[in-house]
């Protein structure tokens, strides 16, 4: 698949020319203490995220992992302003190139959507429309963003399924979205994040529904992309393997908030928040020596108690005293160089 | 799992005698489905060999685990063993017994021996029974185990009530849920459920189709630990049917994967992480995430082109050779390859590849190279 992607930038005619160089060491996106809640009329406010902050500079992956429920797509919708306007509350500041995302005009919006910011969904089949030619979904990207004529986006439209490694693109490209794989849908679907070369990409779980072997092709078509292109990218996912293999920084999502967040390669040498350190043990491993027990963490995600200030883990963690359940606990650093924990007792650095 | 014995020498290719070591032995199972054409007339223009021919034997107190991509036919096959699908050849002994061959009278019997734990446990579980109700309903059916039956007294709802309520603890759920309903628990702990209601019965041989793959993270590890508890306290013997194969790998003894309907390799757990030898496990393998760093950046990895072939046209010659980066110009795709010992190279394994002893001393390289991924330098 090494020959599938080549994509370069710039190179194309239309309005191209106009988007702002990029800077490899300034932060592309910046998310500052983002907050979304959640309330139906007549009943209690949910808040889902929880003063969540994060950047992704060009060319870096940046990695959001959590259990279904800790917020983190709650997040990427919030950021790409696809949240429903009513019964939710979002506060905080989402800057693309200092430009807050989040009070920005909806004409704005739907300009930087879909050419600078993508997003890559999970479920492929409830994310294409199924009565619509796949051929159509990509080109409307390209016609919406571009001065395209039709031809010149149906060319490019069938460029791109090639590039993503979808076999015999221009019959692919009258087919609807049920007459092609799973794998290939959501390669379809890249496509069309990719369409415009866009400057953020945000994948939402992008192969939970897939096999590992397609897994493995779109994990590394998704990687040629990000050292080609220097897309800097936001990963959503709650299998920890792909974080280690993807991803350069990582944050760890816990009820809403972040629990810690580090570099890859220091968060999995030494995780220090109990819920990461936790996690780590409780996954049976492809190389760990069988025949192991693996320790649980007890209780569900659900166990956690009404929000407060306090560690949202504590119902479940059995180092928890009384200090987690009353201390105001702010995401603070502590051991190597960016690595950050929300942690009261957090785990000695050499206990893996 | 510490009940598993060792047995030296290959497994016997005729089905075992009653009574002997193996529980279960399938020969040349295969599950096809008719594909219908036609408004007036149903004609069957093809078959879907979603099971094409699958021999294995699973020992007594052993965990069998049976791994493959979705659409490869190892939900179809665990259906198959207990005819929930009904299999159009080939055999299944259940300790001495044709499952194929038993009247329905006969087969509602064996069923006790052998039952199910399913994938989806808010899909599987009927959301208008209370817990007691579903806990108490194989009990209905097939009356208490004899053994149960010492110690709960003769069938009645009092010693079934009893029971169930004994079979939650075990399972690690309070008394008070048999009053409940299913959308009242957490996925895990309807999982739970699942399993006590599979467990009540004291079967011999459980069937668990994606146990886990349902559940949160977190909550993965407390059940794979409960079907090891279970195991060890009531002597059972597992199939996991799954597609992750860590969590197969953590709980099998012999696992054996499948492509396309057909067992492709078959080998005890840890050989199979250790040495795989058919090229689509050691593609598996390779395209398997592991939560480290350091492993995933100096890992050497194989890439598979395309998608699964349709299982209603499968590939000719060897099913996998239209996707196998092993690839050589003759055999592979006139000559179907069988299953078959590998002898004293790799003792006690069982692999279906033509060039398997060759893949394995490293005379065969991958055809094409853009298909192998070196591990990033640093």
């Amino acid at each position: 698949m090494s020959e599938t992607v080549t994509l370069e930038p710039g190179g194309r005619r239309g309005r191209r020319a106009t988007r702002e160089p990029v800077d490899r060491h300034q932060a592309l996106l910046e998310v500052k203490n983002l907050n979304v809640t959640f309330q139906r009329r007549g009943g209690r406010a949910t808040r889902a995220v929880d003063g969540v902050s994060f950047s992704v500079k060009p060319g870096e992956v940046v990695g959001i992992v959590g259990e279904s429920g800790s917020g983190k797509s709650v997040t990427s919708l919030a950021v790409m302003g696809l949240l429903p306007s009513r019964g939710v509350q979002v506060s905080g500041e989402a800057l693309y190139r200092g430009r807050n995302l989040l009070t920005m005009g909806n004409q704005e919006l739907s300009s930087l959507r879909g050419r600078d910011l993508a997003m890559v969904f999970q479920d492929p089949m409830s994310s294409l429309n199924p009565v619509i030619p796949v051929g159509l979904q990509v080109t409307e990207v390209l016609r919406r963003h571009e001065d395209l004529t039709r031809q010149q986006a149906r060319d490019e439209a069938e460029d791109l399924l090639r590039r993503c490694g979808i076999p015999d693109p221009r019959r692919r490209l009258g087919e609807y979205p049920h007459q092609l794989s799973g794998g290939m849908r959501q390669r379809a679907l890249i496509a069309i994040a990719l369409a415009c070369k866009p400057a953020l990409l945000i994948c939402d779980e992008p192969t939970t529904a897939l096999d590992v072997t397609i897994q493995a092709q779109v994990l590394e078509l998704l990687k040629e992309l990000v050292s080609e292109l220097g897309t800097a990218m936001v990963m959503i996912t709650h299998d920890l393997g792909v974080v280690a293999g993807l991803c350069d920084f990582v944050n760890v999502m816990y009820a809403g908030r972040v629990v810690e967040s580090a570099d890859r390669r220091e968060l999995f040498a030494h995780p220090r928040h109990r819920y990461t350190h936790g996690l780590l043990n409780s996954i049976p491993r492809l190389d760990s020596p069988r025949g192991e027990a693996l320790r649980p963490i007890p209780g569900t995600p659900r166990d956690t108690i009404a929000w407060s200030k306090a560690c949202a883990f504590a119902p479940r963690c059995q180092f928890a005293d009384d200090d987690c359940v009353v201390d105001d606990l702010e995401l603070a650093p502590l051991g190597a160089a960016g690595h950050r924990v929300r942690c009261v007792h957090p785990a000695p650095e050499e206990d893996k | 799992m510490t009940s598993s014995e060792t047995v030296s020498g290959p497994a016997p290719s005729p089905p075992p005698a009653p009574g002997s070591d193996v529980l279960l032995s399938v020969r040349g199972l295969q599950v096809h489905f008719p594909i219908k054409r036609g408004l007036v007339f149903d004609r069957t223009v093809g078959h879907v060999r979603a099971v094409d021919g699958v021999d294995l034997d699973v020992r007594r107190g052993q965990t069998y685990g049976l791994v493959g991509e979705s659409g490869c036919g190892k939900s179809t096959f665990g259906r198959g063993l207990l005819r929930l699908e009904e299999p159009t050849g080939g055999s299944v002994i259940f300790d001495g017994q044709d499952i194929r061959s038993l009247k329905p009278e006969a087969l509602r019997l064996m069923r006790r021996r052998m039952q199910m734990v399913f994938q989806d446990p808010l899909a599987s579980l009927d959301p208008r029974q209370s817990v007691q109700s579903l806990l108490s309903e194989p009990l209905t059916v097939h009356g208490l185990s004899t053994a149960d039956a010492e110690e709960f007294g003769r069938d009645s709802s009092s010693s079934h009530l009893a029971k169930a309520a004994a079979m939650l603890e075990v399972v690690g759920l309070p008394r008070g849920a048999l009053a409940k309903y299913p959308h009242e628990f957490s996925g895990g702990q309807r999982q739970r459920i699942g399993i006590a209601r599979a467990m009540i019965l004291n079967p011999d041989l459980v069937i668990a189709d994606e146990p886990v793959s349902a559940l949160d993270v977190s909550v993965q590890a407390q059940v794979i630990n409960l079907l090891e508890h279970l195991q060890d306290l009531l002597g059972l013997t597992y199939i996991v049917i799954a597609h992750d194969l860590a969590v197969v790998r953590h709980i099998s003894d012999v696992i054996g994967v499948m492509y396309l309907g057909r067992l492709v390799e078959e080998a005890p757990s840890d050989d199979l992480y250790a040495q795989p030898l058919h090229p689509y496990t050691i593609a598996l393998m390779s395209a398997i995430p592991i939560p480290d760093p350091e492993i995933e950046d100096h890992r050497e990895r194989i890439l598979l082109r395309g998608d699964l072939p349709s299982p209603a046209n499968p590939p000719s010659g060897c099913r996998f050779h239209t996707r196998c980066p092993y690839r050589q110009q003759t055999r592979c795709d006139t000559e179907e390859p069988v299953l078959r010992d590998l002898g004293a190279v790799a003792p006690g394994r069982r692999v279906a590849c033509h060039y398997a002893e060759e893949i394995l001393a490293g005379q065969i390289a991958i055809s094409d190279p853009s298909l192998q991924i070196d591990p990033v330098a640093g």
